[in-house]
């Protein structure tokens, strides 16, 4: 007999952000611990969460333990018996397990023959082990903060810390209680304080009531009741039902106000998602604010409202915002009127706070406020940010140069001086989130040419590697290689810096976030075309050795090597994430003379991808192996003198003249493609070399005695190799 | 409901909740938190429900009687309970019912929120309570204080009482506000706050601003040697109070730009160096306890 497993864990608000991770875990979590105490079932457990509810519930459990085998060894049997007559070793054994020695089996154990007894544990009731499945289940969970609230588990684990108190348990096995408490501490314990004890009921929302008091207890006997109940009282336990509930009323109120969301409503990680797990019950109540505040810059207002208060704007039918709002409520009532004004007030309150940093702001040039950033500290080691600025003043115009945009230098040092001195205006100080942006509006307000204002505005960007993020060509235009130079120009600096301040990263600790800074240089360089337009393919390399010289002497000798291989590990990490596979990514880092530059690897790499399906080349890469194997007899690595040192006249066999043929025809064809950085075309006459690199191995025995023979052979082989590993290492691909 | 009957109703109502109403700190704060009411309170094993109200002196936030909404000093009313008790987010959604808040009418929600003081060494879990997307009271689950872990676990609720009593009498400024006794916030508060914010920033005819700062600095370094020289004189609560002065003093500084980044944060280091020394002396068994009454002569 199966029946249903029901868990809540009612808890104070636990924070939005906490709630699709927490149930995520207690699925997997639960489930893991079911298994472990061999309670089986063959449903999934399905979790939800609200701000003040954890909940769970698998369908069928069993009613008890599945048995359980267990062998357990004694003495070897050689020591067991003599004269065929049983000795105290083994009569101490059987007697330890209370059976007779004719009962043990023997076991072959690599160490020899052991007699062992066999232990067959009954599986017990599951409503006995359930709360240990629980204990455990709960100690698993794990949160961004976890707190103490004077409460322990008796595990033998002590206390029990969580990410907000728990205030009830609802735990129900086939409808009955399971019984379980969480304790509280002696010093804890009193009238107010007490033991938490598993039960039947659950609670509703906290203020909203149909009849009687809201938040009472009400009882429940299964998931179907359970969840009825929830919906009776004003708790709508899916998070999509909310999101819908929410978008649905978001609409309407717009509608009503003749517009339509703001576009970052719908954003994947936008406010929706946020809101909806910041209420139980999600009504909408629209509101305006006075149009006095639209002369504000549309990133101001929406950062304020969005940010700061969690309300959505509305814009009209050609995306202009309009002067109104709409907020998000945990509760329904008959007159809005009232939330309305209030909230209308906190935002008036804002926007009167923003509109006079914005004044006051306007009242100072950016380039007066150069001597301000000397206060503010960019690093311990690594001065203020007023030194920054000097460093990215010339950075930028040097990475412009290595972008191949030398007509973006002068704007990219304009842009690369003035890109921070936003962190002193109140308005960045209030809304840290706008630091850039503002920067960017600031610069277009004081008249600087659009590549300059543009590049600052998005210089923190590209916030990740996704191929189509922020920002895209389209809200670049004319500015795209001024930013891009900016941009790298500026992680660079802090990368450069940093590690050379020590701060390298060090497992999940990056406080600098080094790797996402990496990251963003490697996003720039590896989609510049689609972004810029511009096609260099850009060495990291000697950016980096351009980004030191910038620091005093000898910043850069000392780890360079660690900085070399950290950003290698990083190319290979966004390699992987746009869907590259690891063998492949090694392939192309292994070709010969290739630089550290993302483009050229990114090129390199279609065209592998693009080769999956030659069968030609899938031989090759296999065969290739082989061909590296032989060849590191002469050397492991290649160098270009070994092509010259072929010696042709002593390749007279059938199959030694067809390889060195198809390798006069491959080699110019293959390296004027490699040259132009036509990969594709360089890896399929590459693949051309395989039935005769075929047919030398099944007809060419390389390792002769005769020296001179030998060496002719092992040159081909060397010469092969040294052609195929300049467009990639292809060996790493040849699987078995 | 004016300011002052605020305050009545809520004294009122914890009070009756079991809490000693204590008297505002005599002494220069920037929360009620500081006060030794709450921070050296929550410390140790021992019982403790408190509540009082507490002007907090914030400089940098002063705005010359001109921002609606900031002030140099404001109000907090202030409530320890230790240990926190299970049904306390109930109790606290009553008292705003006994301020007249009528809860089903209202949007209210409990928002992530931690607080933390690095100078006192503090810091605990919670919420800001949002009234209609105001934030009304800071709730926090205090976890340490002076560096020392807390056990039991006190809670903290703290009222901003402006903030309450403007969505109470429906104001859009703070000045507008009516305090009782048919007298408004301006005329009990806006010179105070005219004449502290200058002075706040430093702004002293007559007197420069290195001579300020100068004066503040120096004064922060005698309270300091002097709170030192206190607490290892066994006087632990003496001290803390010259360790609050200390704390004033930087705020001060801050505020008037008298202090630069680096040292900005060498300056907190040290406040909470002492204010973790004082919680240490604070818990040690020496602590004298109140006399017990003499048994009545028959």
């Amino acid at each position: 007999m199966e029946r249903e497993l029901l868990l809540e864990i009612g808890c104070e608000e636990l924070p939005a952000s906490w709630l699709t991770p927490l149930a995520g875990q207690l699925a997997e979590r639960l489930t893991a611990r079911l298994r472990e105490f061999r309670l089986a079932s063959d449903a999934e457990a399905e979790t939800h969460a609200t701000p003040r509810r954890l909940a769970a519930v698998v369908p069928r459990i069993a009613e008890r333990q599945s048995d359980h085998e267990e062998l357990v060894s004694g003495p070897p049997a050689a020591a067991a018996f003599r004269d065929g007559q049983p000795t105290p070793a083994a009569l101490g054994f059987a007697r330890k397990y209370g059976v007779e020695v004719a009962a043990l089996e023997r076991v072959t154990t690599p160490k020899g023959e052991y007699l062992a007894y066999r232990a067959r544990h009954r599986g017990r009731a599951a409503a006995d082990i359930l709360p240990d499945v629980l204990a455990a289940t709960l100690r698993d969970l794990s949160f961004p903060k976890q707190m103490r609230w004077d409460a322990w588990i008796d595990d033998g684990r002590g206390e029990l810390l969580f990410g907000r108190p728990i205030r009830w348990l609802l735990f129900l096995y086939g409808g009955r209680v399971v019984p379980f408490t969480i304790r509280r501490s002696p010093l804890a314990q009193s009238a107010s304080v007490q033991d938490v004890r598993s039960g039947a009921v659950t609670h509703g929302h906290r203020l909203l009531a149909v009849s009687g008091r809201a938040g009472r207890a009400v009882k429940v006997r299964s998931f179907q009741d359970y969840k009825a109940r929830l919906a009776e009282h004003f708790v709508i336990l899916a998070r999509r039902e909310r999101q819908d509930r929410l978008v649905r009323e978001l609409e309407l109120h717009a509608r009503r106000l003749g517009g339509r969301v703001h576009a970052s409503a719908h954003a994947s990680a936008g406010p929706l998602a946020e809101v909806a797990d910041l209420v139980e019950y999600p009504s909408v109540v629209a509101g305006t604010y006075s149009a006095e505040f639209l002369q504000l810059p549309q990133e101001v207002l929406t950062t304020t409202m969005i940010h700061h208060q969690h309300y959505f704007p509305v814009v009209d039918d050609r995306g202009r915002l309009m002067p109104a709002f709409l907020a998000v409520t945990n509760i329904e009532v008959d007159n809005t009127r009232k939330i309305a004004v209030n909230s209308e007030r906190v935002l008036t309150a804002r926007l009167r706070d923003a509109r006079f940093f914005w004044d006051a702001d306007r009242a100072t040039r950016l380039e007066d406020r150069l001597d301000r950033l000397d206060t503010v500290r960019f690093h311990r080691a690594l001065g203020s940010y007023r030194d920054k600025a000097r460093r990215l003043e010339r950075l930028a115009a040097t990475v412009a140069e290595s972008l191949g945009a030398p007509e973006a230098a002068a704007d990219a040092a304009r842009a690369g001086l003035l890109a921070k001195t936003d962190l002193t205006t109140d308005m960045v100080r209030e809304f840290t989130e706008l630091q850039g942006t503002m920067g960017g509006i600031y610069a277009r307000e004081q008249g600087e040419p659009d590549p300059v204002w543009r590049a600052i505005y998005h210089h923190y960007q590209p916030a990740s590697i996704d191929a189509d993020a922020e920002p895209s060509r389209e809200s670049l235009g004319s500015a795209a290689a001024v930013w891009a130079a900016v941009s790298v120009a500026d992680k660079l600096d802090s990368v450069v810096g940093l590690f050379g301040a020590g701060e390298r990263p060090t497992g999940t600790r990056d406080p600098f976030a080094i790797r996402r800074q990496v990251q963003g240089v490697l996003k720039v360089l590896v989609d510049l075309p689609e972004v810029t337009g511009l096609t260099a393919a850009v060495d990291v390399g000697p950016l980096l050795a351009g980004a030191a010289a910038g620091y005093p002497d000898g910043t850069l000798a000392e780890f360079d090597e660690d900085l070399q291989t950290f950003v290698r590990d990083r190319v290979k990490y966004v390699f992987q994430q746009r869907g590259f596979r690891p063998e492949e990514i090694e392939a192309v880092l292994g070709a010969t003379g290739v630089a550290l530059a993302p483009l050229d690897l990114r090129h390199r790499l279609e065209a592998l991808a693009g080769m999956r399906g030659s069968q030609d080349f899938a031989a090759l890469a296999v065969l290739f192996k082989r061909v590296k194997n032989i060849a590191r007899e002469v050397s492991p690595v290649p160098q270009p003198a070994y092509e010259a040192r072929l010696d042709r006249s002593r390749l007279v066999e059938p199959a030694e003249q067809a390889l060195l043929q198809a390798f006069d025809r491959v080699a110019p064809a293959m390296r004027e493609a490699v040259a132009a950085r036509h990969y594709r075309k360089a890896m399929a006459e590459a693949a051309t070399l395989r039935p005769a690199v075929d047919r030398f191995f099944t007809e060419v025995f390389v390792m002769v005695e005769d020296a001179a023979l030998r060496a002719s052979r092992l040159m081909l082989m060397v010469s092969v190799r040294d052609l195929v590993l300049e467009v990639a290492d292809i060996s790493q691909l040849g699987g078995a | 409901m004016t300011l002052q009957d605020l305050i009545f109703k809520l004294s009122e109502y914890w009070g009756g909740h079991g809490c000693v109403i204590q008297q505002p700190l005599d002494i220069e704060v920037g929360a009620g938190t500081m006060s030794p009411e709450t921070f050296l309170r929550v410390l140790g094993p021992e019982p403790w429900n408190v509540a009082y109200v507490q002007p907090s002196r914030r400089p940098a936030d002063g705005r010359f009687g001109e921002n609606p909404n900031r002030l140099f000093k404001h109000h907090q009313f202030q409530v320890i309970l230790k240990p926190a008790p299970d049904d306390i987010q109930q109790v606290y959604l009553q008292s705003l019912e006994a301020c007249g808040i009528d809860l089903r009418a209202h949007d209210i929600r409990f928002e992530e929120d931690n607080w933390e003081s690095p100078t006192l060494g503090a810091w605990g879990i919670g919420w800001q309570v949002l009234f209609d997307g105001l934030e009304i009271t800071q709730f926090t689950y205090f976890q340490q204080a002076g560096g020392i872990e807390l056990a039991p676990i006190s809670v903290e609720l703290t009222y901003g009482l402006e903030r309450l009593a403007m969505v109470l009498q429906r104001v859009d400024n703070v000045f507008d506000l009516v305090w009782g006794a048919g007298v408004k916030y301006r005329e009990a508060r806006w010179r105070d706050e005219v004449e502290q914010s200058k002075y706040a920033f430093g702004q002293v005819e007559g007197l420069s601003r290195e001579a300020f700062a100068a004066f503040h600095r120096e004064l922060f370094d005698r309270y300091y040697a002097f709170a030192e020289s206190l607490l290892a004189g066994g006087l632990v609560i003496p001290a803390y109070e010259h360790c609050l002065k200390c704390s004033h003093l930087f705020n001060v500084l801050d505020a008037c730009g008298g202090i630069g980044v680096t040292e900005r944060t060498a300056y907190i280091l040290r406040v909470r160096q002492l204010a973790v020394a004082i919680a240490q002396a604070y818990t040690q068994p020496a602590t004298p306890t109140a006399p017990e009454p003499l048994p009545a002569a028959d």
